[in-house]
């Protein structure tokens, strides 16, 4: 579980979100939304111990993951960036391996049965078994944002942040990863995802955050959060929304003359 | 582990041929018995354990630790172009030799000098480079390279200064790099903060390894990255300041050698730091030998070897492996 209490949080001392007051629990999926630089990534760095807030506290499983020593943290909360690096003659299993390290004290080096399944396990979960051995420089960027993906998946945590990890991605690939982790949330992990996408925010989430206007506008299931208006004051651009057969819904941008545009 | 097995067999063979090889040509039946009759009286035994064993035993030990620094430091800041002198310790010791020799101090204390002066040095910069708890990769490289700029200004108006031309000497012969002279009395000084700094290295290797990925993801997994980063510029520094005091300036190994051990083993670092430290000390031993041997009974600067043969061949090796991609 997730807790935030009157959290503030910032970049070089400018407030980007305050007065911050969220509770999400186990198993459930919580798409961040929210425009550009409102501070999404931010506050998935915040929630995962890696940037302290500016003031309030966010706790992890009661305990208030800025206090919490960076081997123990990592053992609760995995993080998923699809910052590109230089990788130099890594395995895509190589990167994966590397979530296994909040599992092993600094003289055990070796890869145990557990790390191997853990491996193996999140390397299929992601659809990459058969190109385990390829070196990730030579992967497309949608395979490589598969294999980041699957390193934060070795880590079993708890806890999964993940920064826009459809970018990248078709459409298919995305809605897999989406669905798994639709799914993985849906057996008892914490999933909270930073996604551009309103409507795959819709198709797939639990809850949706809504950031806008330096605070946290919303946490409710989409049905509530993806109103016209609200997504319009958020946004800055007319929004139409669709109320599917199925009793989902869907919002489109509507351009100047009213043609809509997809988001 | 066959991959090792051959590192180690060519060290072997290389260091074979590094006792057999200098200015006395001497039988291996010879030097086999005075191997193993290391208190035997004699010509022999005196050539094979006062002088060659000396020399091969510092030689490993300045290309294993140039080496293993060298990989340790690209690998932190995921940077092909970093070597052990980055951190200023070449360059502090030599501008604090190059004054230590103009000022008349005795040549069984300027290595000494060096070794304080070179640790010093890196001291500095890593205090420029801090930020927050940890080291920034950039202001690494660039306070690591003014300094070393500056120290370099310094030895060279200690050469253009020199009053006489013995001082001079000494300070370009300690810049070329040799290990001439050099005994078991200063491989006793300089082994422990090589040991230490190996310890230290063999402390570091699961963050280096999960540093590959990236600072950000290093973070996420666990990795402490300000103390990995302290521990990786203890270690880098230590290995290079004893190095430094051994030898002098060898160049080409702790740039070059990480990039051969990764085509070799990869990058894992659990890999990566032995193969390193096993082909830099095939190398140094060998250019040792051939320093020896070249223009027997005077010496090659084993720097300026390195750079002359290592260097092209090196560049031969890295195009070719990146047409054949």
């Amino acid at each position: 579980m997730i807790e935030l209490r009157e959290a503030a949080i910032g970049v070089g001392g400018r407030v980007l979100i305050e007065h911050i007051d969220a509770r999400i629990a186990g198993g459930e999926f919580v798409a961040v939304l929210g425009p550009n630089g409102v501070g999404k990534t931010t506050l998935l760095h915040a929630l995962a111990g890696l940037r302290k807030p500016l003031c309030g506290t966010i706790a992890v499983g009661g305990t208030d993951v800025a206090q919490m020593a960076p081997s123990q943290r990592a053992l609760h909360v995995g993080f998923v960036t699809s910052d590109e690096v230089l990788l130099d003659a890594l395995t895509a299993r190589d990167v994966v391996a590397i979530g296994r390290y909040p599992h092993h004290r600094w003289w055990q080096w070796d890869e145990r049965p557990a790390d191997r399944d853990a491996i193996d396990g999140a390397l299929a979960a992601v659809g990459l078994e058969s190109l385990a051995h390829r070196l990730v420089s030579t992967l497309s960027s949608g395979e490589r944002q598969r294999v980041w993906i699957a390193l934060g998946l070795a880590q079993e945590t708890p806890i999964l942040l993940l920064d826009e990890p459809t970018s990248h991605l078709d459409v298919r690939v995305a809605h897999e990863i989406l669905a798994l982790l639709r799914d993985l949330a849906h057996a008892g992990k914490t999933v909270v995802c930073v996604l551009h996408d309103l409507n795959d925010a819709a198709a797939y989430a639990d809850r949706i955050a809504l950031l806008g206007c330096g605070a946290l506008l919303a946490l409710e299931p989409p049905d509530a959060v993806l109103s016209s208006d609200l997504l319009e004051r958020t946004y800055g651009v007319a929004m139409e929304r669709v109320t599917l057969p199925s009793g989902g819904v869907r919002v489109f941008a509507r351009e100047a003359h009213g043609a809509g545009t997809a988001t | 582990m066959i991959r090792f097995a051959a590192l180690l067999l060519t060290l072997g063979l290389v260091a074979a041929a590094g006792i057999l090889v200098g200015g006395t040509p001497l039988a291996p039946a010879d030097v086999l018995a005075a191997l193993l009759h290391p208190h035997a009286q004699g010509d022999v035994a005196t050539i094979v354990w006062q002088l060659r064993m000396p020399r091969l035993s510092i030689a490993a030990v300045v290309g294993a630790s140039l080496a293993s620094c060298g990989a340790m430091l690209q690998g932190m800041l995921r940077n092909p172009l970093v070597d052990p002198y980055l951190t200023g310790v070449s360059a502090g010791a030599g501008a604090a030799i190059a004054i230590a020799i103009l000022a008349g101090v005795s040549a069984t204390a300027t290595p000494a000098i060096g070794f304080v002066a070179g640790l010093a040095a890196a001291i500095l910069v890593a205090a420029l480079a801090r930020r927050g708890s940890g080291i920034d990769a950039n202001r690494l490289i660039l306070a690591g390279v003014s300094l070393s700029a500056l120290f370099a200004a310094i030895v060279t108006l200690a050469i253009v200064r020199a009053q006489s031309n013995d001082y001079a000497t000494a300070i370009v012969a300690w810049l070329a790099g040799s290990m001439a002279g050099r005994g078991w009395r200063d491989l006793a000084i300089a082994a422990p903060y090589a040991l230490a700094g190996a310890l230290l290295c063999v402390a570091a290797v699961p963050a280096l390894n999960a540093l590959r990925v990236g600072d950000v993801r290093a973070r996420a997994v666990g990795v402490d990255v300000g103390r990995a980063q302290w521990i990786i510029l203890a270690a880098s520094s230590l290995l290079a300041a004893s190095s430094v005091v051994l030898a002098g300036l060898v160049g080409f190994i702790g740039l070059i050698v990480p990039h051969i051990a990764r085509r070799v083993v990869g990058s894992d670092a659990r890999a990566l730091l032995p193969a390193s430290a096993l082909i830099g000390a095939t190398l140094c031993i060998g250019a040792d030998a051939i320093c020896r041997w070249a223009v027997a009974p005077a010496e090659l600067p084993i720097g300026v070897l390195l750079a002359f043969v290592g260097v092209p061949a090196f560049l031969y090796l890295y195009l070719n492996a990146e047409r054949a991609r």
